[in-house]
């Protein structure tokens, strides 16, 4: 070794372990505060999962017991009505950019994806107020998925895009080749090659609205008894969790943090099935 | 020409300000292999994809001048029926990943919304993977992924693929270049077979390819066309000085 | 590759028929000399169109073979022996042309107590054996038997050489004989040339396969 490699040597290797143990440490916080949060919440919410919780709707003021099916009906009625709505037309517009790139208009249609995603939720919620609530003159699960939708589309949308375009241009050129039209194209070769990276930006978006509350405060509002009526007003969890751990009961509480558990159990869940899916559907080009 | 299949007028494509091709007329033989040759950004791939109309992926394309396929003109006529009738194999093997084997051979005509009975796929897709020297070798997986095979097994299913839909031309973009010299070797033994009953057009880089498996040999230099004869000739004795100094790597 | 082994196929049969159309051809002089047969001198003189227009077609289809498929190692090698041996079988050929055009002008014949004496029939049988012999060791690539040849040109050459000694003993005893000799030894010689081309294609045939060890 010449003199220029020892010199400096020792204290170059000194700052490459501070720095290793600063990354490691971080790290290990960021992942301790997941798992304290996530330990908690079980602590407190295992003691709430009874049969009860799920399969009641809420009692009277006083009364011990009680659950939360209600919301629970409701959480899913407007989270697969949302769905509905934002999937075709979010993986629509994401053909739509993959596919014409370059194009003046996309430009303008990414920018306000973009500020689509900026907007708070609670402003989405207001606005659906007075487009629809207010001239309908009733609250309804369907102006809440429709606020949710809303809210949907980006994540939808980008993943949709991004996924098509690192398919392989080829794959498109051999399919029209063989005289295929755009469509049939789209619909046999590109959606299916993309089906892993659509789905996971589907669930994403699920994942993103399962726990919304402000944009339903003024759409879906709330509803204490059970409701399969998408044109009725329906409550939901995060709302649910939201009124019974502001009120002064502590039975109330008890059934908050069952349901808050039962949401994040929800979150896990649906990440884990991207997980699952995203690599059983990958495909190799 | 004698059995000529396609033909091109005064043939120039640009893309936007750039004139790529300018001004080509020639004629292509019926069930001979043309080479098309020349040094990079001649023209030779933009004209190949000028005959099925893939140039109009390109948005800045332009085509001007005529193409004929017997004597119908390509541009006059629905892209999608042009493409059905000139197939094109890929430089890169491209068969589609979420598909098996025996799907890819009939997507031409899955892709076409061709309805077509059990025993008319079984039999097309047989047919088809004889023809291309790839039946033994996967008839009993079929079904597998078609990313399953080897680069030089899927170049040989994408031939297959467009051999299936019986089209008048096939039409080759550097077909082996992706490809390990003995499987290129395979596919030109191949090539040499299926020209008894197709056209083929291959645009290559590897003019000892071009000598070896074709029967006629375009010069493309600069968007011209410089000299066209049969293979022999141009090899042995070309007109043009600049095709000599091509073909002995004498260029620049 | 089995277009470039159509071709190497097609060479190789067009020169084994090479071979057999020179081999008539030294037949035909064997028998013009020593049988003094005259009509034997206009099928050579017109299959000696043929000959060259063999040789022309070998030429080409290397030329073909080398500019479209550039071969390599035995191919290539092979090539480059099929056109010396061409060259070689065409000189063959056009001394055979060259002995039966001696014989027709040497009237009324050649004294057969003369061609008795230098051993003609024993040339012209030995230099037909070397032949065949060739025609045998090039269509089953047998490097002993073209040896073999090396060998026999050896005996070849001494027949050649004693026959000048020979004619011009015979000349002093029959005078009138000499204005044969010096044809006579003239076809000798030309037979002895045969004999030389043979030897240059069994070499060609030999260097073919050395590096193959058979």
């Amino acid at each position: 070794m010449t003199p220029f490699d020892i010199q400096g040597l020792k204290g170059r290797r000194v700052k490459d372990r501070i720095f290793t143990s600063m990354v490691w440490l971080l790290t290990f916080s960021c992942l301790a505060v997941v798992f304290i949060i996530l330990f908690y919440l079980f602590k407190m919410g295992i003691g709430s999962l009874n049969w009860a919780l799920f399969t009641q709707g809420p009692k009277p003021v006083g009364e011990a017991g009680g659950g939360i099916l209600n919301a629970i009906v409701g959480s899913l009625m407007v989270v697969v009505v949302a769905a509905i709505i934002a999937i075709p037309i979010g993986v629509s517009v994401g053909i739509y950019l993959a596919e014409n790139r370059g194009r003046k208009l996309s430009d303008y249609v990414a920018i306000a994806i973009d500020v689509l995603q900026g907007i708070p939720s609670i402003v989405i919620g207001i606005v659906i107020y007075i487009w629809i609530v207010k001239p309908t003159g009733k609250f309804s699960a369907l102006s809440g998925s429709i606020a949710l939708a809303i809210m949907m589309l980006p994540p939808i949308i980008k993943n949709t895009e991004e996924t098509l375009i690192l398919i392989p241009t080829t794959l498109k050129e051999a399919a029209l080749a063989l005289g295929a039209s755009y469509f049939r194209t789209t619909l046999k070769i590109l959606l299916p090659a993309g089906i892993g990276g659509i789905f996971s930006g589907c669930i994403i978006g699920i994942a993103r609205i399962a726990g919304e509350v402000a944009p339903l405060l003024f759409t879906a509002f709330g509803n204490p008894a059970l409701n399969f009526n998408v044109l009725k007003p329906v409550d939901t969890i995060p709302k649910v969790i939201f009124a019974y751990a502001s009120s002064p009961y502590d039975d109330w509480h008890r059934i908050a943090w069952g349901g808050s558990l039962i949401l994040v159990l929800f979150i896990i869940l649906l990440n884990t099935i991207i997980k699952i899916f995203e690599s059983r559907w990958k495909v190799q080009f | 020409m004698e059995g000529t299949i396609l033909r091109t007028e005064n043939l120039r494509i640009s893309f936007g300000d750039n004139n790529v091709v300018k001004g080509i007329n020639m004629e292509i033989a019926e069930k001979q292999v043309t080479a098309f040759m020349g040094p990079s950004g001649c023209g030779k791939t933009t004209i190949l994809r000028a005959i099925n109309r893939l140039h109009e992926l390109t948005p800045e394309a332009k085509v001007e001048g005529k193409i004929f396929l017997h004597s119908e003109n390509i541009n006059e006529m629905e892209a999608m029926s042009v493409r059905r009738r000139v197939g094109m194999v890929f430089q890169r093997p491209n068969p589609f990943p979420t598909m098996s084997i025996f799907e890819n051979v009939i997507s031409g005509f899955i892709l076409n919304g061709i309805k077509l009975k059990t025993d008319e796929k079984n039999e097309i897709v047989e047919d088809a993977l004889k023809k291309v020297a790839l039946w033994e070798e996967v008839k009993d997986h079929l079904k597998n992924r078609s990313t399953s095979l080897s680069g030089g097994q899927q170049q040989r299913l994408c031939l297959a693929r467009a051999v299936a839909m019986k089209p008048e031309v096939i039409l080759l973009d550097e077909p082996t270049s992706a490809l390990d010299p003995l499987s290129t070797a395979k596919i030109e033994d191949l090539l040499y077979e299926l020209k008894g009953n197709y056209t083929l057009v291959i645009v290559t880089h590897n003019m000892q390819q071009a000598a070896r498996i074709s029967d006629k040999t375009a010069f493309f230099y600069l968007g011209e066309l410089l000299e066209y004869d049969d293979t022999k000739k141009v090899f042995t004795n070309p007109k043009n000085e600049k095709t000599q100094n091509y073909i002995t790597g004498r260029f620049g | 590759m089995e277009h470039l082994q159509a071709e190497m196929d097609a060479l190789r049969n067009e020169m084994l028929e090479m071979y057999k159309i020179v081999l008539s051809q030294v037949e035909r002089a064997q028998t013009a000399l020593i049988d003094n047969n005259l009509s034997v001198v206009k099928e050579i003189a017109s299959n000696e169109k043929l000959v060259n227009a063999k040789e022309l077609q070998i030429d080409s289809r290397c030329e073909t073979i080398l500019a479209l498929f550039t071969p390599v190692a035995v191919d290539l090698r092979f090539i480059l022996s099929a056109l010396k041996i061409n060259i070689n079988l065409e000189r063959i050929g056009d001394i055979a042309d060259n002995i039966a055009r001696m014989v027709s002008h040497t009237k009324p014949g050649f004294d057969r107590a003369l061609l008795e004496k230098i051993n003609a029939k024993g040339a012209f049988a030995l230099s037909l054996d070397m032949y065949k012999n060739l025609l045998q060791a090039f269509e089953k690539e047998d490097t002993l038997l073209a040896r073999d040849i090396l060998i026999k040109d050896e005996a070849l050459d001494n027949i050649t050489d004693e026959s000048v000694s020979i004619a011009e003993e015979y000349t002093k005893g029959h005078p009138d004989s000499i204005i044969q000799a010096i044809p006579v030894i003239s076809i000798m010689k030309m037979v002895e040339r045969i004999g030389d081309h043979l030897k240059n294609i069994a070499e060609e045939i030999i260097f073919l396969r050395r590096s193959e060890g058979t």
